[in-house]
This record gives structure tokens, sequence and C-alpha cells, in this order.
């Protein structure tokens, strides 16, 4: 039961968000005759669970809900904005109940009272007590069955309506497998003459030659005649476990309306499109295929008058269909069944939940397998066996597949941001109505797909954001209409993929961040100086700063701001980027970007005295071979590097990390970085191995945390490589930087 | 009387939840070859390759509900005599009259206990044993 309890729990979390889905197309003006069942679908659905779990209180409340909706379904009810934004409210409330009951909980029913009223003014109310009284006793007949009845219905109708013995024609011919797989023709044949009379015919026309005959080869076929009071069904029993293993041919009785049917399974039999429905269950004589039936049956699916009119018309024309002269249905015939067949179950993409930790299992085993691969490749090649032509292949197929197949192991876990996106229209809702502004989300590119725990981190910063986008990006209704734009702000949430990233856009057309508020802030804050020249994007990123703002200063910044820092170190957490560009009256962009995966990561792979880091790719901007002449030194433990005009402090990777006691004299490569915290930075190291993909191993799970290290990987070559973190480094750098006295002493 | 074990029931119902509860149910009174399926057109489709003696399905659903898949099972002379019992959100007189016309055998109303469910399968094969 605690099972099925969890499965009602999932199951209400796609059913509520189908249920905001469609309304909000209501709310749109798409509300289709479709559309609006699945709505009242949804709100039934998540009653009747709720009442096998004796949740009332959500059994109450969703019943009027669906009482309202069943309304709109009929076309009792109008629909109408208010009612439209009444049901919203509604399934929020209904989202509230069910959270509730899923710890335990119910929520006071004195709170669904004015919605309740509010629905109720829509629509008469049905009789009171209603969910209490769910099984009224109502006139109603039932039809006894025996279960023998059942399988009865298997019989076609030819045989089960004629009175007395039958002459069935039948034309097997057995397939050489028939004879491997150790059956016995002559064991069927015997078979059958206990179903009744039978009369044998035996065509060896096709039998060769002593000399060209193949001991193991099937030549011979024959005709039967069975006089039988047995249904075909029974027939077919004989020829059950041969089934695939030879071509047969069952005649009813009567000589004009003789059906083939088709039970041969030729070397076709992989064909998916057969396998759905199995040859035993073909198209019998007056038996109907699943197209005939789906044409019929639609016709009473319908509650509505016309439904009922097309339903009559079906009876009037049912008899047509049944006496209808059936065509000889050959092989090529049935596919067309079978294929509709084949795209019903299509359309439904059947899905498996599978235990997440086994995809994180799979993804730690093709991590392995990636890097043994690439031990394995080098190995190769130092054993100077690379240039040997089929080595070389093998191991280029080799390492193709492994990325085939990482790939395909990551996209296990890639979901798509739906299923954060659809949590922010209520969110627009409610701080849109604490707020007075009229708001519309507009939302892009819902089925951008990124790795599940990406999604998971993803949701907190994106409520902050759009947070902020309505209560300090848009104005108020007024003030927008005072600057010529219309009451209604919007907000686009939009996600795309852009060069192996996913990019997530959150962007108001509100009044745009007011600078000088943002650097009268900093300045009050000590975040910068009062006379510091900054350019319009570092006022914009000053918003960022850590103690930019608090909570507390929520109610008094005009501008945005409110725990931005938050935001800014989950998403780097994430190993993302955040960056804003702000037009004054036009409004702000938040710009979002994150890796897909959080498993592998494209890194430079360096040398650091004996050690080999891993830097990541997406924080380089390029690197460089700097002359000693732009190398300047501000004190003994700051160093800055001229680079284009502007100077940027240079770390010596080498001492930050404490790999030496000094930064390394001579030459050396600088990689030249953007630093999260404090715009660019220049990473000294010895020199440059190469780029490559390298799988990510955690360290804190494996040793601990390490200031300045990110993570680990293996390399090629069996070495464990470290994954630079490099606002750690920097950070590291500023300790060192901010100590000079004290290391002074010590030396 | 006939034995639970010898009935071949087919749940249908859009809701896995339901599935879920009916087939804890049959379970419970002794059935155990149970099939499901998320809508009546896929209900056809095992209903056309698999023997069943039961139906046991929802009303409301997508593709093709409950109603049209009655309709479709009693017009199929393969299928027309496999038992129909209709399950239902509520006692809706109209509805179960449609479906009595298009003959069902009986139905269950949501929610439901082993008990209740029992005693409908009952009502239409008989004691169980």
């Amino acid at each position: 039961m605690e099972a099925i309890r969890a499965t009602f729990f999932q199951e209400c979390e796609e059913l509520l968000a189908d249920l905001e889905t469609g309304l909000l197309a209501m709310e749109e003006g798409q509300g289709d005759s479709e559309t609006v069942n699945a709505v009242f679908r949804a709100v039934h659905s998540v009653k009747g669970g709720a009442g096998a779990f004796g949740l009332d209180g959500l059994v109450r409340f969703a019943h009027v809900f669906e009482t309202t909706l069943d309304g709109v379904r009929n076309g009792e009810l109008e629909v109408e904005a208010s009612l439209v934004a009444l049901m919203l409210r509604c399934a929020d409330r209904l989202s509230d109940h069910v959270s509730a009951a899923k710890v335990g909980e119910s929520l006071d029913p004195d709170g669904d009272q004015d919605l309740i009223k509010q629905l109720e003014a829509f629509c008469v109310a049905e009789e009171a007590g209603e969910a209490g009284e769910l099984d009224l006793p109502i006139a109603f007949a039932v039809v006894p069955l025996s279960i023998g009845d059942a399988p009865e219905a298997f019989t076609p109708l030819v045989a089960s309506t004629e009175a007395g013995p039958a002459e069935w024609r039948i034309e097997f011919k057995p397939h050489a497998t028939l004879y491997a797989n150790a059956n016995d023709a002559s064991v069927l044949l015997r078979e059958l003459a206990r179903l009744g009379e039978l009369r044998v015919e035996l065509n060896a026309d096709a039998l060769p030659g002593l000399d060209t005959l193949d001991v193991f080869g099937a030549y011979l076929s024959w005709t039967l005649w069975l006089t039988t009071e047995k249904a075909e069904a029974d027939i077919r029993d004989v020829f059950e476990f041969v089934d695939g293993d030879c071509d047969l041919t069952i005649r009813g009785p009567g000589a004009n309306d003789t059906v083939d049917i088709a039970v041969t399974s030729t070397p076709d039999i992989g064909d998916g499109d057969r396998d759905l429905i199995p040859a035993s269950a073909g198209p019998l004589e007056g038996e109907m295929s699943l197209q005939d039936l789906l044409a019929m049956a639609r016709g009473a699916s319908s509650d509505t008058a016309e439904a009922e009119a097309a339903a009559e018309s079906v009876i009037a024309t049912e008899p047509r269909v049944l006496k209808e002269p059936s065509p000889q249905v050959s092989e090529s015939a049935n596919a067309p069944s079978a294929k509709s067949a084949g795209k019903a179950t299509d359309v439904a993409q059947p899905t498996i939940r599978v235990d997440l930790d086994r995809v994180d299992r799979l993804i730690d085993l093709v991590g392995e397998l990636v890097i043994n691969q690439a031990m394995l490749a080098q190995q190769v090649h130092e054993a100077g066996l690379a240039r040997s032509g089929n080595i070389a292949l093998g191991l280029d197929d080799l390492e193709q597949l492994t990325r085939e197949i990482q790939d395909s192991v990551m996209a296990i876990r890639a979901q798509p941001v739906k299923s954060v996106f659809q949590r922010m229209p209520r969110l627009v809702r409610e701080v849109a109505s604490m707020t007075g502004k009229s708001v519309r989300l507009v939302t892009e590119g819902e089925g951008t797909e990124v790795d599940k725990t990406v999604i998971e981190r993803l949701s907190e910063p994106l409520t902050h954001m759009i947070r902020n986008a309505v209560d300090h990006g848009l104005e108020s209704p007024e003030a927008r209409v005072a600057a010529g734009k219309p009451a209604e702000g919007v907000i686009r949430l939009a996600a795309l993929h852009r060069s192996g990233r996913i990019v997530i856009e959150v962007s108001d057309d509100g009044k745009g961040i007011d600078r000088a508020r943002v650097r009268s802030i900093a300045i009050e804050r000590g975040l910068i100086e009062p006379d510091a020249v900054l350019t319009e994007e570092e006022v914009d990123n000053l918003i960022f700063a850590p103690g930019f703002s608090t909570a507390s200063a929520v109610s008094d910044i005009s501008g945005r701001g409110v725990g931005m820092d938050v935001v800014k170190r989950s998403i780097q957490a994430l190993g993302g980027r955040i960056s804003i560009t702000s037009i004054p009256g036009k409004g702000s962009t938040f710009t979002l970007s994150l890796p897909l995966t959080l498993a592998v990561l494209d890194g430079m792979v360096v040398s650091v005295g004996d050690h080999t880091l891993v830097v990541p790719i997406t924080v380089i901007v390029e690197t460089l071979q700097p002359k000693p002449v732009d190398v300047r030194s501000l004190g003994p433990h700051a160093t800055v590097l001229a680079v284009r005009g502007s100077h940027v402090p240079l770390i010596d990777v080498g001492s930050a990390m404490g790999f030496r006691p000094d930064p390394a004299s001579g030459s050396g490569v600088t990689i030249l970085v953007e630093s999260e915290l404090g715009g660019l930075a220049a990473l000294r190291v010895d020199s440059i191995q190469g780029q490559r993909q390298v799988v990510i191993k955690s360290l804190e799970q494996n040793y601990d945390q390490v200031p300045g290290i990110a993570a680990a990987t293996i390399l090629g070559d069996g070495r464990v490589a470290l994954i630079v973190d490099v606002d750690g480094v920097i950070a590291l750098r500023r300790q060192t930087a901010t100590r000079p006295t004290l290391l002074d002493k010590a030396s | 009387m006939p034995a639970a074990s010898d009935l071949k029931v087919l749940i249908v119902d859009d809701q896995q939840t339901i599935r879920a509860l009916v087939r804890a149910g049959l379970k419970d009174i002794g059935v155990t070859d149970i099939e499901d399926a998320v809508d009546g057109e896929a209900a056809l489709n095992v209903l056309l390759s698999n023997r069943r003696n039961l139906i046991i399905s929802d009303f409301n659903m997508p593709n093709l509900d409950g109603l049209g898949l009655l309709r479709a099972v009693r017009i199929a002379p393969q299928l027309k005599a496999i038992a129909f019992i209709m399950l239902t959100g509520r006692a809706d007189t109209a509805l179960l009259q449609r479906a009595q016309q298009f003959g069902v055998n009986n139905y269950l109303v949501k929610p439901f206990t082993v008990a209740t469910l029992r005693e409908k399968i009952e009502q239409v094969f008989g004691p169980l044993t």
C-alpha cells in the first residue's frame, strides 16, 4: 500500500502539472474541448486516487472543483477570464492539499470555503454531502456470466452459431525449422484426427531427387479435410507449438465466404509490427480489426448529443459492416491493421521507471570505461604499436564507441527543463497578486534537456530570479502606463542549447537597473570607493556582490538585488555563469549558462611542478606567452600582468596551491581565465599538455574538500589529476596577499 | 463455483494509482492472471491478442473512454462474451444507464474496498473460491 501511495503522489504531480498547463492554455484562449477534458480528468483523477487513501478534505475540495469543470465541459459554463483565474487559484489550492497529504497532514477546510463559494457562484451546487455518499443505491441490473462463457468469446461466430459438424480445409506446409525443433508432422496429423474425421492428401511435388536432397530440408506439404463439431480455435490449438514453423491456412465451412487465415510466420517474423498482433489472433472470420473497432467505438465515446446520434448511426450501419463479404485476408491485407496497431502503441511512448542509483552506477562505470580506454590508447601508443593499421583502427573505433555510449548514458539522466519551468507560472501569479502587478509569463524552450541534478538545483535560483523580476524589475501598472508601456508586464523565461551548454534567460520589460541607486548602495555598504570609476556593466554586476543586499533590505531596494549573490553562488556551484544586461526603461535580462552534465568536463591539462592539473575550458579566455616586461610586481606577493592595456592579477598556481614555496621564475605559460568573483585573472603554469574531456571524480566523496580544487580525474596514463577551482585559487591568492606581514615574518 | 485463479482480468485506467489499487485488490481475492492498459485503445490492443474473461475499466480516459471500450467489446464477435465492470467516480445514474444499454455487467464506484470489489465480481460470476 505504501508503494501505491508513493505512486499516487508521483502521479498527482504529473496530473497537477497537466491541470495547470491546461488551465493556462484556456487562459490564453486556446482551450479546445480536449484541453477542457484533460483538465477535468486531472482533477477527477486526483480526487479518485485521494478517495482511495481516505483523504477526505482533498476529495471534498476536488469534488466541487470537478463539478465546476464538468459544467465547463458540458458547455453549461462559459469559459471567461474570471472563471479561469479562479480555477487557477483552485489548482494552486488543490496542489497545496496534495502537498499537505503527502506529509500526512491535511489543510484546514475553512481555507477552502472562500474558493468553494466562488466556484459555487458559477454553478448551482450539487446536493450537499455528495462526497460522503458516493455509492448511492441506483437502479442497476447486474448481468451475470459464467467464467466458462468468456473463452467462448474467442470462438469465431461461424463455429459457434452453426450446429452440427462442419468441414474445414487445412493447408499445412512445415518449414525445416519445425523438424529442427523436434516436432513431428505425423504427430500433429494424428492429433487432428482425434478432433473428427480427417482426410489427408500428401503433396510431395517439391521432393527433389536423392542426389540433391537435403536431409534436413522440408519438402512435404499436406492438404487436410477435417469434419468436426469443434471450433476453429480447437483446430488451431493443435498447431500451437509449431506456430511460426509452418505455413498454415485454415478455411472454414461454406464455399463462398471462406477466409484464408495466414498463420504463417515467414522469416520476417522479427518484424516488430507483426509481433503486436500475434498470428493466432489475426482476423478470424467474423472478427474485427482494431481499426474497425476503434472507428465504431469512438462514436460511443463521447457524451454529447451529436455523439449520441453518431453512435446511433454506427449501430445502424453495423449489420452492413459485419455482413460485408469478407475479402480474402492475406498477409498483405493483414499488414495495415497491424501497422495501425503499431502506431497506437507508438503514441503511448512506453517508458520505464528506473532507480536513479542504477543509472548513476552505470554512469560511473562508463566513466571508468572512458578512463580505461584512454589508458589503453596511451599504452598502445607508448609501446609503439600505434602505427600498425589494425590496432589503430580498432582503437579509433573503441574510442568512438566509448564516446557514444557515454553520450547515451548521460542522456538517460537528461530531462527537459519543463519540470522547473512549470512551477514558475504559479510563482508569478502569487508574487504579482502580492505586489499588485499585472504580469504575463512567457516560456520558451521547455523541451531543452539538461542533467537531472542541474535541473534540481536550478529551481531555487530561478525562483529567486523570477520573484525579483516581478517584485523589483517590473513597475506598477500605473507607472507602466505613465511610461507609455502596456499595463501588463512580461517576464520571459527561455532555455536553449548553445555550444555544449544550456543557456537560460530571464528577462523582463521593466524599468531596468537604476544604476545611480546601485552605486550609492554599493558605496554605502563599502563595496566600492565613493570615487571609483566603473563601467555600466561593472555597476550592473555589483548586484551580485556579496553583501550588496540582505534579506532585510528587500523592501527598501528599488532596484534588483535580493540575494543575488546567493543566486550567483548556487549557479557557480553547478559550474555555471550568470550575467546581466540592462537597458534603462526597457528592462533587464539575466543569462545563466550551465554545463549539460556534471559528470564530464572539457579541460586543459597543464603541468605545474610535478603535478598535473586540469583547468575547465569554460573559464579559459585565452592562453598567453607574456613578455617579461608585461609582468609587474606589486610587492612580494602580488603580481599583475598587462593584457591589452589593462592589468589583471597574475597568480602563480604552483605557489598558490603550495606545490612550491615561491613563485617559479623563468618562462612558463599563462592562462587568462574569467573569474566569477572579480573579472579576469591570469594563471601561471609550467606547460600545457593538451585539451581533453575528463570524467569528474568527486574529491569530497572520496577524500575531503581541498581549497582551490574542484574535483579530481584519472588521466590516460593512470595518474590522478586535480581539477582546478579557478575562483578557489584566486581566493587562495587573496589570502596570501592580505597576509604579507605574517608570511614575511615566517620567512 | 468458479475459482478466482481462473479469472483472466484486464484492468483499464489511465491512472497508475487506480491500476495498482485494483491489481492489489484482485490479488487479495486470489486472481493471479492480470493485465492492464492505460486507455480503451490500449485495452483493445491487449484484448485482440490476449484471452481475458473480465474487464474492469475506468470510465473517463483519454483516447478511448470506458463507454467506447465497452461498445467496441460488445461489437466485436471475438470479444463480446467478456464480462465488463465499469469503474466510476460516482454513482452517475445517467452514465450507468448508457453503460447498461451497451451491455455492461456491473459497476464499481471509486473508492472501493476489497470486499466490494469481490462482491461486484461475484455478482457477475457467482461466488468465487
